[in-house]
């Protein structure tokens, strides 16, 4: 072969390796990064490890919200399936009994540690999958 | 009557700015039609203008006939917001956009002189996608709707978030940014429809896309340091879907000024600038998607309409493709005639321009994966922090290494990089032993954080020593490189103190006690219900002594606005220069103590300061006499 040939060949090999080689760390950073988001049923029909991290959404189940020192427990339900979570620290704003939620954290025996709680600047927000109206 | 006048000037512009594009991509370029073309934009433009002039009158003189005033503004506000409630929401923003994308043309226009070769295509270009928002303003999200034939007394008042100083000239700011790449653009799709590849249009350009940076720097900042304070979530940053479809333009038109110099000089890399001319104009519109078509659930998301999304979809489509097209067919035009040398400025600007796709293409990813995963697997799924660290973290430290290396590199030819150099092995021995004090000094062996001090460090110390030589030796230095370049540095270590050094912590605390919080007391003074103009609130007192003594009160605040009934979170917050002491409120608890929120948040200002500085070293290259370069 000729040479220049030859260089251009290399160089294009080199690349091709270098961006799929680029291309698959990426998404393999992707995929053990990702957050999975469940509703209370979801979450029934599913087993999840402990140390993976995933969102759970619905509304905060009237009555459920205790708060003990700076631990804040509630429930979150779809009204069907519901779960306990306990979070530390200060829930937002618009979080209220009735309303909807969205927790960020570990799931593990049943409960539901959040690390964090959001519930969206917006007082019309409904968490995704729930089709409910809201009472109040 | 008078919106209607209003509205019927935005049919004219819209009409004007066709005939504009017209006349310069199917009409037979004479010097007579270079001026036609010229005037038309121009008149066009009048008339838009006038048309938005108008309508900020009727925000501030409360005309509530008009549906979208009505909806987003009140009369109690004071002038500012009725002006910047204009913005608040989709329509009036929109309508903003196009303004903006509309001035950046009209001031090409006359700063540009008429036997331009290219300027008669890049004014018709910037007509074209004039109109096709135009159209879109107009049929999918009319701002000059009315409320007939009874209008509303009062305005249903804008979202009390939105009523703050940094917020009402934040979206200005950004929208100046993003449009601002239109003239790059569309001087770059004139030069490929032109065919000549001996036009040196990259000079004329360079200011231009150096003023749109700016202002996207300034715009992103000014949303970074307004949600520090109003959200009450403290941090500067939080990879929510819409802070990343600005991040991605601003990346891109980084990597494109910088490109853009070494196309200057030596028409090298030009498939590279012109790519990224394209690219940076397409990631704005992408952005303006994003956020508009509710595709994507975020704090900044506009109502969903799945009209306007189609059609934006579709808008965007047209513009990226038809641009890639004209690229792939003068392809042959752009090839270098060379190669470029290794270890050049031109190969450490490539290697750059590599680095930054790489983390657009990562941010593009995280930003799009969730919606089709959604669509494939019916799993909702969304990406967060940890992914987006995983690829900044390395990918910005190797760009800094390569920047570092850089520093000494001459155009067009190699360098022999030797590490035992003096400059090179002094900022290395400096930053190593910089980074070793600060392991044992704060008890860290996250690897990452080190590896961003010594990178940020290196390149902090080999400017500060180009600084020196520069003064004493009268070395060349090119002072916005040196300045911008700088400002990165101290972004590296100020993010990576802020991450190593910040804690929060939620406390409990009665009134008249006090809690301990890292060798600070936190003493629960007073607590009051107070009544503002348009809101009432609980307001805490808290008096804070320091570890050294100093003692000082934060007040912060939990408010309720009356019109939407919303709650806000008022922080406090104690500035100094190392660190900030950061209050909320939250809830009372049945035994009468209330949960505070307290964060120590360190170098977070340098972190904004930073930007200011970059900013700072592009006005500065803006307003220079010099032909210079970056």
């Amino acid at each position: 072969m000729n040479p220049i040939r030859k260089k251009r060949l290399y160089s294009i090999l080199f690349v091709f390796l270098f961006s799929v080689s680029g291309i698959s760390l990426i998404l393999y950073s992707l995929n053990s990064n990702l957050d999975f988001f469940f509703t209370p049923t979801e979450l029934k029909n599913n087993i999840i490890p402990p140390e993976k991290r995933i969102k759970i959404g619905g509304m905060v189940l009237e009555g459920s919200v205790e708060r003990n020192g700076s631990k804040v427990s509630f429930v979150i339900t779809d009204y069907e399936n519901s779960i306990k979570v306990i979070f530390e620290g200060i829930v937002p704003d618009l979080f209220q009994e009735g309303s909807g939620v969205v927790a960020l954290g570990y799931i593990n025996n049943q409960i539901f540690y959040a690390k964090e709680v959001l519930a969206k600047h917006d007082e019309n927000y409904m968490p995704p999958n729930i089709d409910i109206e809201n009472d109040s | 009557m008078i919106v209607e006048i209003s509205h019927f000037l935005s049919l004219l512009a819209t009409g004007l700015f066709f005939l504009a594009g017209y006349f310069s991509l199917f009409v037979s370029s004479t010097s007579y039609t270079s001026n036609l073309i010229s005037r038309t934009y121009s008149q066009a433009f009048l008339l838009l203008a006038s048309s938005f002039l108008i309508y900020v009158w009727l925000a501030v003189t409360d005309n509530f006939s008009v549906e979208y005033i009505a909806n987003h503004s009140n009369s109690a506000l004071p002038i500012f917001y009725k002006v910047s409630s204009i913005w608040s929401a989709h329509e009036g923003s929109m309508f903003l956009w196009i303004v903006f994308l509309s001035i950046w043309g009209f001031i090409f226009n006359i700063a540009v002189n008429n036997n331009d070769i290219l300027k008669p295509k890049t004014i018709g270009i910037v007509s074209f996608i004039l109109v096709g928002f135009l159209l879109f303003l107009l049929l999918t999200s009319n701002p000059f709707a009315t409320i007939l034939p009874i209008a509303p007394i009062n305005g249903a008042d804008i979202n009390p978030v939105l009523q703050d100083p940094a917020l009402a000239i934040h979206p200005p700011t950004l929208y100046l940014g993003y449009v601002g790449f239109v003239i790059p653009f569309a001087s770059s799709l004139a030069f490929l429809i032109n065919g000549d590849s001996n036009i040196k249009w990259e000079k004329s350009i360079k200011k231009w896309s150096v003023m749109a940076w700016v202002f996207l720097t300034i715009g992103i900042s000014l949303g970074s340091w307004w949600a520090y304070y109003e959200l009450g979530w403290g941090g500067y940053w939080f990879w929510d879907p819409v802070e990343n479809v600005a991040l991605m333009p601003w990346l891109a038109a980084t990597a494109f000024i910088h490109s853009l110099s070494v196309s200057i000089k030596s028409s090298h890399l030009r498939i590279w600038t012109i790519l990224l001319s394209i690219l940076v104009f397409s990631l704005s519109l992408f952005g303006a998607f994003i956020v508009r078509s509710g595709i994507i659930d975020s704090v900044h998301s506009f109502a969903n309409d799945p009209q306007r999304g189609l059609y934006l979809l579709a808008f965007i489509g047209i513009i990226i493709v038809t641009s890639v097209l004209l690229f792939i067919s003068r392809f042959s035009m752009i090839k270098p005639s060379s190669n470029i040398k290794t270890l050049s400025k031109e190969s450490f600007i490539s290697i750059n321009n590599i680095l930054f796709g790489t983390l657009i293409f990562a941010i593009m990813l995280g930003v799009t994966y969730p919606l089709f995963y959604e669509y494939l697997f019916d799993q909702k799924i969304s990406v967060g922090a940890p992914f987006y660290n995983a690829i900044f973290i390395p990918i910005v430290i190797l760009a800094s290494l390569f920047l570092f290396l850089s520093v000494d590199s001459k155009w067009s030819r190699g360098i022999t990089i030797d590490l035992f150099k003096k400059p090179i092995a002094f900022s290395a021995i400096f930053s190593i032993i910089f980074v070793i004090t600060i392991s044992f000094l704060f008890n860290t062996t996250d690897i990452f954080i080190l590896l961003s001090i010594f990178a940020g460090s290196l390149i902090i110390s080999r400017y500060f020593i180009e600084i020196f030589r520069y003064l004493f030796n009268k070395k060349y230095l090119n002072p916005y490189s040196a300045i911008a370049h700088l400002a990165l540095g101290l972004l590296l270590v100020s993010i990576s103190f802020n991450s190593l050094l910040s804690t929060e912590r939620a406390l409990n605390i009665k009134l008249n006690e006090y809690e301990e919080y890292e060798d600070m007391k936190v003493y629960f003074k007073d607590i009051k219900l107070i009544e503002g103009s348009n809101y009432d609130a609980v307001k805490a007192s808290f008096n804070i002594e320091d570890e050294k003594g100093n003692n000082f009160n934060l007040n912060p605040e939990k408010r309720r606005y009356f019109t939407r009934g919303q709650i806000t979170t008022e922080t406090a917050i104690h500035i100094t220069p190392i660190k900030d002491i950061y209050l909320t409120i939250g809830d009372q608890l049945d035994d009468g103590s209330w949960i505070v929120n307290i964060q120590i948040n360190f170098l977070i200002r340098w972190i904004w300061f930073s930007a200011a500085l970059m900013s700072f070293a592009g006005i500065m290259l803006i307003f220079s006499k010099k032909k210079s370069n970056i």
